[in-house]
């Protein structure tokens, strides 16, 4: 048993590619998710039920199945009729399931508003529309950010999964350099170290955000 | 929907689920005397051992799963550790739910007020009989709700191991998906066994709760 971390240091350049594409999606499922979860959690409250029961049922059945069935069935259910890249499909899967997420704290933090904001801003002369877009919304928002920061969390780990459905990620880049070098355990470690960087760097971010906001809630 | 097809694949499926709920409830099972151990290991007066527990938590909860499963089960051999692909699903589920299970622990424990603990041993109950007999049944109401949580994440995580070909249920709906190019029944299918399952856990949880609750007025 000895290690021989050479291999790693010869694909360093591959895996930092990984690290590249997996933040690339990380930032645009962490988009699409938050922008996504804030419309659904706003549709699903604020409308007719014919138009938020349907919502809240693909809520509760992407809270209630595992990401990787999500994953397979959009990416094999998809290529049926379409032929659209993995990246691709790993955006929309990850963003999918987070955007559940989301709105889920959404829903959540826009009823912990009080009622009598509501009531104010309509006596002030605001519509239906813009009390809920200009004062409602803005303060559940900043109440969500410690849960949104811990489902962001979550979902840049999660980007590891999409390499099953083949998205060029850190864990998928490794898979050829560990084919030809036979270290899997030295990468792995690597890959994990790396994850865990990222891990406490966003935590940080987390906290800092956290503070910056707090006088506000 | 093509509901012959949904009838012939049903069988399968669900022995799939049942080797799904076999792996996650022996990785909770096993899993909970591992947190047992870190919450324990942290009261310990000589700092390194109590460094220890918390950098393995912080370790586990900072790397994704998926890659603590590929590390043990292809890194593993050349530590001389080579696991079966389902023992490899169960040891890693219960070391990882093990960190976030001790943190639920821990968190409900500290949610007791401390006044319980000192009026218990000014009353001249042990240490051990003070946590027994005081502590822990008012924690536990916190603890169940927090620990049923984790669960239920294990048993949706418990899908990431047929990455290394266990025949889970979503390692076969991805197989039959693979072989009748019919997703939307597969998937229905396969949705609505995870479901039965979350919500059959969910259901334990409330009686569990309610249970230890029975006593307390709230």
């Amino acid at each position: 048993m000895e290690f021989d971390f050479t291999p790693v240091v010869t694909y360093f350049p591959t895996l930092l590619k990984g690290v590249g594409v997996g933040s690339l999606v990380a930032i645009a499922v962490a988009l699409m998710s938050v922008i996504g979860g804030l419309v659904v959690a706003v549709i699903s409250i604020y409308t007719k039920k014919l138009v938020s029961w349907p919502l809240r049922f693909f809520i509760w059945l992407f809270m209630t199945t595992p990401l990787l069935l999500q994953l397979y069935f959009l990416y094999f259910g998809l290529g049926e009729w379409i032929l659209i890249p993995a990246i691709v499909v790993g955006i929309l899967g990850l963003g999918f399931h987070y955007m559940a997420y989301n709105a889920d704290i959404f829903i959540a933090t826009i009823k912990s508003v009080s009622d009598g904001q509501y009531e104010a801003s309509r006596s002030l002369g605001f519509g239906h529309w813009n009390t809920i877009l200009y004062i409602i919304v803005p303060q559940a928002f900043i109440r969500s950010i410690p849960q949104l920061g811990n489902n962001m969390i979550l979902m840049v780990k999660d980007t590891s999964v999409l390499s099953a459905i083949g998205v060029a990620e850190l864990v998928y880049a490794s898979q050829y350099a560990i084919s030809v070098s036979f270290r899997p355990f030295e990468f792995f470690i690597v890959i994990a170290l790396m994850y865990y960087v990222i891990n406490i760097l966003m935590e940080l971010g987390q906290a800092w955000l956290e503070r910056q906001t707090a006088y506000r809630r | 929907m093509d509901f012959d097809l949904m009838v012939e694949v049903t069988p399968l499926l669900i022995r799939a689920a049942w080797v799904t709920i076999d792996i996650s409830s022996r990785a909770i099972f096993f899993g909970f005397f591992v947190a047992c151990g870190l919450v324990f290991l942290q009261t310990f007066r000589f700092a390194p051992i109590r460094w220890f527990a918390r950098g393995y938590i912080s370790v586990i909860r900072g790397t994704p799963y998926f890659v603590q499963l590929l590390l043990v089960f292809y890194g593993g051999p050349s530590l001389g550790l080579r696991l079966d692909p389902i023992t490899c699903g169960v040891v890693v589920g219960a070391f990882n739910i093990g960190a976030y299970m001790s943190e639920a622990i821990r968190g409900s424990i500290e949610s007791v007020d401390k006044g319980q603990s000192e009026a218990a041993r000014s009353l001249g109950f042990g240490k051990v009989q003070t946590m027994v007999s005081i502590v822990l049944p008012q924690a536990a109401s916190l603890m169940i709700r927090s620990v049923g949580v984790l669960a239920i994440v294990l048993i949706k995580n418990s899908s990431l191991v047929s990455i290394i070909s266990v025949v889970e249920l979503t390692y076969q709906a991805q197989r039959l998906i693979g072989s009748t190019y019919k997703p939307l029944e597969i998937f229905t299918l396969s949705a609505l066994m995870y479901i039965i399952i979350i919500y059959a856990v969910m259901g334990i949880i409330e009686l569990a709760y309610r249970r230890a609750t029975r006593y307390t007025t709230q």
